[in-house]
């Protein structure tokens, strides 16, 4: 099966995730963990890197979904960052632009992240 | 022919027995003393038979008692002490022949008929006996050595009888008799099946032997002096008298080496039962590993034989659990002590991939409190593997001052491959249950998804419509809907349930009710929408979300209205264009705040003249082929474009094909549905409204 793949790197108070490859029902748990781990931690400044990322399915979409109110609840928040075009239009068409930040590059949304503090 | 006639059913053995017997008994009613050469051969045919067919009948009545050789040897001594009662009480009570008057008497000749049948009856069970034990645990076939031996006894006795013919033929005699006597001794020899004996049995049977041996030592002396009984027998049939003779030898010969046998394999009687005992416990496990699904069940009775088999004071069995280690049973060691040592051993031998022994090993525990202060002078460790790896190992430990032995070590490696195979089976039926499950949750989601979607595509007025779905093999939450809302109006959903499965297939459920109650309440597609949105928060899941487009379709006026809700964008091909129509809307249960209905557009479209309106699920621009490349929208588009003078059917057709060309070896991995409307004014053939 495809691969898919997590890293976490810290950027001061902001956390970024790096997602490589496929994220699927398959693969959603992994990413799952990731968050449940960085709330734990109670890291919920979070800047999720969608670089290396060449597909997302609907399962993909429900993690993030599932852990933005926790991380809104605490002052934090889950940005988006350097999307592809053919994924951002996924979630363009699901109306997430409304609902999240999307930023160009990850310097972006960890700098909006900074103003905010 | 012996072979023949040993096949024969039991029921004509008894039948020929008992004629052989009767003919003999009137016989000698007749004739009490045989006194012409006609009336031997006469006499001794009618008792060669009759001993025949009764041992041919004592035979199968002793092989079916063959699994406990003990009750054979002692119902032939019991039979033997008969005998030697018989005889002795006899000669003390009557002295001298003459005592009881003429041999022609006929009170005497019924009463020494009738003592003759009680020594033939004797003397073949005995002699069956000593087949039986003769052919016990053999493992190679020794018939010709038995047959011989029992050719000899017969042609000694049978010319026992000549000698009343001609006394010259004594030589005869005495040369059968010793050949007799040398294979009798041979055949004795035959006794490894003492060898299998527990200890408590070749206890038991080397006093039975010793007494036994005696005893028939007693009878053959008794047999060779001239009392009453021997003057019977001999009278009865000469022959009689060398086989009661030649069977009290064997018996004395025979369990005097037994006696020695017995004796000289008390020592190993031990070693031997403890082989014995292992043996029958791998049999036992082998037998439980494929009955017994729990595995933990299992592990108990593997650690217990470990200790009862190895001579260990405690053994306990560990699995692997990921990447640790944890206890499964144990026998006679408490769980927090095993769980101390396990750590600690496995700490220090990181990769024992063969069994391994250790020595001296404490181990402080503290449990409520008190420090216990564990002590093994030798433990041996065994890898459960199963292709190459190691799923956990068996402990077994002994405090007593003795280290495993080879076959303590072989043993407990035994116990664990079992335990390894054990656990594999255990893992794979829990595997296949879970795929049981899975598949019948398939089941259950697909026939919850054929009875949601509608059977048919409505009848409308003007307006044409095809409707197509293709589930996945998962079923992926896709969902259409027509509600007929008045003459002129017909109402349309088309939804994407996330997630797949008996969840999705819960929820689309749930989505039909919604949207089947609020078509007929609420006529602006947005909203409905909005309203769906609010009664969604209670049942979804925080990363569930609904993608789906309302719209109505006014086929009097040609107008169509519709609502996005982060579904793919609504298509009409008008004048040979595809117009991709995506109005503002987050998908349901994104948000449930204003942010939902603040930002969903309502869009209004005019219809002209066939005019066709595509909806369709991310399944069709999003089937990959196997470079995981999209089919995409531009495919799509042009499929439609190029077939969209056929009939809608048609056209769903099309589309279809070319998806699954595209895909070709790719498994379809989402649902496909296709909804399509064709908008002509004019047009009535599709029938009343």
């Amino acid at each position: 099966m495809a691969d898919f793949n997590v890293q976490v790197r810290g950027v001061g108070h902001v956390s970024i995730v790096d997602l490589k490859g496929y994220l699927d029902a398959h693969t959603a748990p992994e990413l799952e963990s990731t968050f449940n781990k960085l709330i734990e931690a109670s890291n919920y400044k979070v800047v999720v890197n969608f670089d290396e990322l060449a597909y997302i399915s609907s399962a993909g979409l429900g993690v993030f979904m599932a852990y933005v109110e926790t991380m809104r609840e605490n002052n934090g928040d889950i940005k988006f960052a350097n999307m592809k075009d053919n994924v951002y239009s996924i979630f363009d068409l699901l109306g997430f632009p409304m609902l999240y930040e999307f930023f160009k590059d990850e310097v972006e949304a960890i700098e909006k992240f900074n103003n905010q503090d | 022919m012996l072979t023949k006639l040993g096949n024969l059913a039991t029921s004509r053995k008894l039948e020929n027995a008992i004629f052989f017997s009767i003919v003999l008994f009137v016989f000698k009613i007749i004739f009490p003393v045989i006194e012409s050469t006609v009336f031997l051969f006469v006499n001794e045919l009618l008792v060669t038979g009759a001993v025949f067919f009764w041992t041919l009948y004592v035979i199968d009545f002793v092989h079916s008692k063959i699994t406990a050789p003990l009750s054979i040897v002692l119902n032939a001594g019991i039979l033997n002490a008969l005998i030697f009662f018989i005889i002795s009480v006899s000669s003390a009570i009557f002295n001298d022949v003459a005592d009881i008057g003429s041999k022609t008497d006929f009170v005497y000749t019924i009463f020494s008929t009738l003592l003759s049948f009680v020594f033939v009856a004797s003397l073949t069970y005995i002699f069956s006996a000593f087949r039986e034990l003769f052919y016990l645990r053999q493992k190679r076939d020794p018939q010709k050595y038995f047959n011989t031996m029992v050719l000899f006894v017969f042609l000694a006795s049978i010319s026992n009888s000549l000698m009343f013919i001609n006394s010259d033929l004594d030589f005869l005699k005495n040369t059968f008799y010793v050949v007799a006597i040398v294979m009798i001794s041979i055949n004795s020899l035959r006794v490894s099946w003492i060898a299998f004996m527990i200890k408590k049995q070749k206890l038991y049977l080397l006093i039975i032997s010793v007494v036994l041996s005696a005893l028939f030592g007693i009878n053959f002396a008794l047999t060779l002096n001239d009392t009453l009984v021997t003057d019977i027998i001999i009278n009865f049939s000469p022959a009689l008298h060398t086989f009661l003779n030649l069977t009290m030898i064997y018996g004395t010969i025979y369990f005097a080496i037994i006696f020695f046998t017995a004796l000289f394999h008390l020592p190993t009687a031990e070693a031997f039962d403890r082989k014995a005992e292992e043996l029958s416990s791998l049999i036992d496990l082998s037998k439980l590993v494929t009955q017994v699904f729990d595995f933990n069940e299992l592990a108990e009775t593997i650690v217990s034989t470990t200790n009862k088999v190895c001579n260990s004071d405690s053994s306990w069995l560990v699995t692997k659990k990921g990447n640790s280690y944890e206890i499964s049973s144990v026998n006679n060691i408490g769980y927090v002590i095993a769980d101390k040592l396990t750590t600690a051993i496995l700490d220090e031998n990181s990769d024992m991939n063969e069994l391994v022994t250790l020595n001296q090993r404490s181990i402080k525990v503290k449990v409520k409190n008190d420090l216990h202060t564990v002590n093994f002078n030798a433990l041996a460790i065994a890898p459960l593997k199963v292709h190459d790896k190691i799923n956990g190992y068996l402990f077994a430990g002994r405090k007593q001052n003795m280290k495993f032995d080879v076959d303590d070590l072989k043993a407990v490696g035994a116990f664990a491959d079992y335990a390894a195979v054990a656990l594999e089976n255990a893992k794979l039926l829990e595997e296949s249950l879970e795929k049981e499950r899975l598949e019948r949750e398939l089941e259950v989601a697909r026939e919850i998804q054929s009875k949601i979607l509608p059977s048919r595509t409505p009848v409308v007025k003007n307006l044409e419509i095809s409707a197509l779905f293709v589930p996945a093999f998962e079923v992926g939450g896709d969902y259409y809907d027509f509600f007929r809302l008045s003459d002129d109006k017909l109402g349309f959903v088309i939804a994407d349930v996330s997630g797949k499965g008996i969840q999705a297939a819960f929820i689309m459920a749930e989505v039909k009710g919604i949207f089947e109650s609020l078509s007929l309440l609420i006529e602006s597609p947005k909203e409905l929408l909005s309203k769906a949105n609010e009664i969604l928060k209670n049942s979804l899941e925080k990363k569930s979300f609904v993608t789906a487009i309302y719209g109505v379709i006014d086929v009097k006026e040609g107008r169509l209205s519709f609502a996005r809700c982060g579904h793919n964008p609504l298509y009409i091909s008008r004048d040979g264009k595809m117009t991709p129509y995506t109005p503002n809307g987050i998908g349901l249960g994104l948000d449930f705040g204003s942010k939902f209905s603040d930002n969903l557009k309502e869009m209004e479209i005019k219809l002209n003249n066939d005019d066709i309106i595509i909806l369709y699920t991310d399944g069709i621009p999003e089937s990959k082929n196997t470079d995981m490349d999209d089919f995409g929208y531009e495919r799509f588009e042009r499929v439609i474009l190029e077939n969209k003078n056929k009939t809608l059917d048609e056209i769903s057709t099309e589309i279809m094909q070319r998806v699954s060309v595209f895909s070709e070896q790719k498994a379809q991995h989402d649902d496909i549905t296709l909804v399509i409307f064709k908008w002509n004014f004019n047009n009535n053939l599709t029938g009343e409204c």
